[in-house]
């Protein structure tokens, strides 16, 4: 118990320095978690709930556009994770030995799109590919091509929304690995150069292995951002051609803003945040086991 | 050390503490004036309302005004009704919402709790709220002299079960819009109507047109509008779906378009689009591309109302669109009848549980209802007072042509609960069938099914089912 009470005194600056931002956590985060996972269980109108307890869970496992919209968000993460750690790694390790100005450059020219707001990059993706008055289809139509809608073709809609969204996004991860892979100590480079190793072998056995701390930030953030897509699937195919392009989110937002299934949409919430959970944890564990 | 420690203990306390008076600090301020307020009776007490709406007609009369914008009748009526009013002193909180907006705007606000008093806009998409007992009756503000100036026809339209819940304001007949230049250049004289009346043709000429202007039309321009990215202008897309005689609801409120004539409906879209007849990609062009798209004189047919039609014209002669020979036609129908819908447009008073809120709100709704200068607004859509239509009948010849439509008027919601939520239903079935994962009837036979389903689940918590 003195013990106890000596540990207590002995922390409580730290736990009264800690407690505005802890009493945020639980007003913003926590409680609206709890608060999610209770209204999954009921059914909301705007003017009385009533409790029926899974039924929102099993109206969700009866539509087949929920499992859609699972299935396409995990395509999404899948593909978008992967391209955006590939294509960074190849940018950051062609460019972070060179003159500093050429890398300001390329890190610059990569990071405008991320700092331009994905509703304006959809909404120029969105004029450049509609089918009937766009960019992309007038130039086809000029030139005798037939027209393609790339966004209206379900084998095409899911690649199409990939590309944009990795290419807003890829800015930032070239900028984590070029200052990761800047931070890289010489004289590793110096001694493989030395022994005579390849480029090619100095970025797959040096470089990659020591920024494994950064790839695994990347991929956890671009986990989480991709799980929420929303605003392209919104502006660019509203959900379609039927359902082709829903994602989890967006199914969740036409549930809770568009149907009124408040109830519905919490389930499908709180079902985002157990994947998210179980996606993040094996990740986040490896990234305390380096520290 | 401990010196230091109970300081810094001390500065992270006042820290906290220092927050937490912060937050308190405001509500307690807002009580006191709150307690402030009640005390200086004497004048008249304060009562601020919210009015939402989107857009309608710019202006207050007119879009000429200068500064005309969609809220300036409201702010205009607002004025008008505080200086006139002797209960309270009452302050009008204008907003315009985006129309694909207002279901996002109110069901947030409502699940909130706080719903704006009075919502302005296109009864059809707001009939949901009566269903789920969001709106309060307006019996009690209609009048005998009201109700004989405005058509039985238009009251049907904003009653449900046996309360009124919109205040009729004006009207907005769908129709088809033509670019009668267009049809001249393909040699379609012969089927251009009259410039202030409404053309009505045969599907058989309908077929005719689409293929003449198919053929002689410059690349890029296309004869028919045609679009399904979302639930914006579906109105027209059902229409479409009655073309060969469908009724589209029974009576106890059920979807019963897939029959023989539904199914005809749609594979006639789907064969229109598939033929060329229409513009690419209908199913990710939304109604506004379409609407884009004649006004720049790529579609030779499209959809329009009023508003939108008197917004084009407009946007012509202020040289913000290519000039050209604007006219109305009806939806064409296998019958020879056309068809014909229209949007009754009015103002609806939410429940929002202060009584003497509800009640300024009802006392203004009724005021830019019934005030003889603030009803002649509704020329900028039809007036549904027949006086005001009276009045401008000859300034307006186009009130007489659509008077003239309006024994061929569907009811295209049926007032069936669930509306809004099955406007979301309708588009995907399209999409797939414009892209062709399914077929015409297949499509039809789920639109029917997942549609039925949405009606019924709404029926199971309508306050006017369950009376």
């Amino acid at each position: 118990m003195k013990l106890r009470n000596y540990h207590w005194k002995e922390n409580v600056t730290g736990y009264l320095f800690i407690l505005p931002q802890f009493l945020m956590f639980l007003i913003f985060i926590v409680y609206p978690i709890i608060e999610g996972i209770r209204l999954s269980l009921y059914k909301v109108q705007f003017n009385q709930e009533s409790f029926v307890g899974f039924d929102n869970y099993v109206t969700l496992f009866h539509d087949p556009v929920f499992f859609k919209s699972i299935y396409n968000t995990v395509i999404f993460v899948v593909f978008i994770v992967l391209l955006t750690v590939a294509f960074a790694i190849f940018v950051a390790s062609s460019v972070f030995d060179k003159n500093a100005k050429y890398v300001s450059f390329i890190r610059g020219s990569y990071y405008i799109p991320v700092m331009v707001s994905m509703v304006v990059m959809s909404m120029v993706w969105g004029f450049l590919l509609n089918p009937a008055n766009g960019l992309i289809s007038y130039a086809a139509r000029e030139m005798d091509f037939s027209i393609v809608n790339l966004l209206g073709n379900k084998h095409t809609v899911l690649p199409v929304i990939i590309f944009v969204t990795f290419a807003t996004n890829v800015g930032q991860a070239i900028i984590l690995y070029i200052a990761a892979m800047i931070g890289v100590p010489k004289d590793l480079f110096e001694a493989a150069e030395v022994d005579g190793a390849s480029r090619v072998r100095i970025i797959f056995q040096i470089l990659i292995p020591l920024v494994k701390p950064t790839t695994i930030y990347i991929t956890i953030i671009n986990i989480i951002a991709v799980l929420k897509i929303f605003v392209v699937i919104q502006l660019l195919t509203g959900g379609g051609p039927n359902n082709a392009s829903v994602t989890m989110m967006y199914y969740l937002y036409n549930n809770a803003f568009k149907y009124n299934q408040l109830g519905v949409a919490s389930a499908v919430g709180v079902i985002m945040f157990l994947i998210t959970m179980l996606l993040s944890i094996p990740q986040l564990r490896a990234m305390f086991k380096e520290k | 050390m401990l010196k230091k420690r109970v300081f810094s203990a001390a500065a992270a306390l006042v820290l906290v503490m220092s927050m937490l008076a912060g937050c308190s600090g405001g509500s307690q301020k807002d009580a006191e004036s709150s307690g402030g307020g009640d005390a200086s009776s004497g004048k008249k007490d304060k009562v601020e309302l919210s009015l939402w709406l989107t857009p309608q007609w710019k202006g207050v009369m007119d879009a000429s005004e200068q500064n005309a914008d969609y809220d300036s009748f409201f702010k205009y009526a607002a004025d008008k009704f505080s200086k006139q009013y002797d209960k309270y002193d009452v302050k009008v909180n204008v907003q315009v919402i985006a129309g694909d907006q207002r279901d996002e705007m109110l069901n947030v606000n409502l699940n909130g709790g706080t719903p704006p008093d009075i919502f302005f806009e296109s009864v059809f998409a707001m009939g949901d709220y009566v269903h789920r007992g969001a709106l309060e009756p307006l019996d009690d503000i209609v009048d005998d002299a009201a109700k004989k100036d405005i058509d039985q026809k238009y009251w049907d339209n904003v009653t449900f079960g046996n309360n009124v819940y919109f205040y009729p304001f004006a009207h907005n007949p769908g129709t088809l819009a033509y670019n009668a230049d267009m049809f001249k250049a393909a040699g379609l004289d012969s089927y251009i109507g009259d410039a202030n009346a409404i053309q009505t043709w045969t599907i058989d000429d309908y077929d005719k047109i689409l293929k003449a202007l198919k053929e002689k039309l410059p690349k890029g321009s296309y004869p028919m509008g045609l679009y399904a990215l979302n639930n914006q202008g579906d109105t027209w897309n059902l229409a479409y779906l009655r073309m060969f005689g469908n009724k589209f609801f029974d009576d106890q409120g059920n979807i019963t378009v897939d029959d023989e004539n539904g199914v005809k409906a749609a594979e006639w879209l789907k064969k229109i689009y598939s033929e060329g007849y229409t513009n690419p990609g209908a199913e990710s062009v939304s109604s506004n591309d379409a609407n884009a798209m004649f006004q720049n004189q790529q579609l030779a047919i499209s959809f329009t109302n009023p508003v939108l039609f008197n917004n084009s014209k407009a946007d012509m002669e202020a040289g913000k669109a290519p000039k050209f020979d604007i006219r109305l036609a009806n939806i064409p129908s296998a019958s020879g009848n056309p068809l014909s819908f229209t949007y009754v447009v009015g103002a609806c008073v939410f429940k929002t549980g202060d009584e003497v809120k509800t009640q300024v709100a009802k006392d203004f709704v009724k005021f830019f209802s019934t005030d003889p200068e603030l009803v002649k607004a509704s020329k900028n859509s039809i007036p549904v007072r027949s006086s005001v239509a009276a009045e401008f009948k000859d300034q307006y010849p186009l009130f007489a042509a659509y008077d003239a439509n309006a024994s061929n008027l569907f009811n295209f919601t049926g007032n069936v609960p669930g509306y809004s939520e099955l406007r979301q239903v309708l588009y995907p079935e399209l999409q797939a069938m414009y892209i062709g994962e399914k077929t015409p009837a297949q499509a039809i036979k789920d639109y029917q099914t997942k549609g039925n389903a949405v009606i019924q689940k709404a029926k199971e918590s309508s306050i006017i089912f369950k009376k």
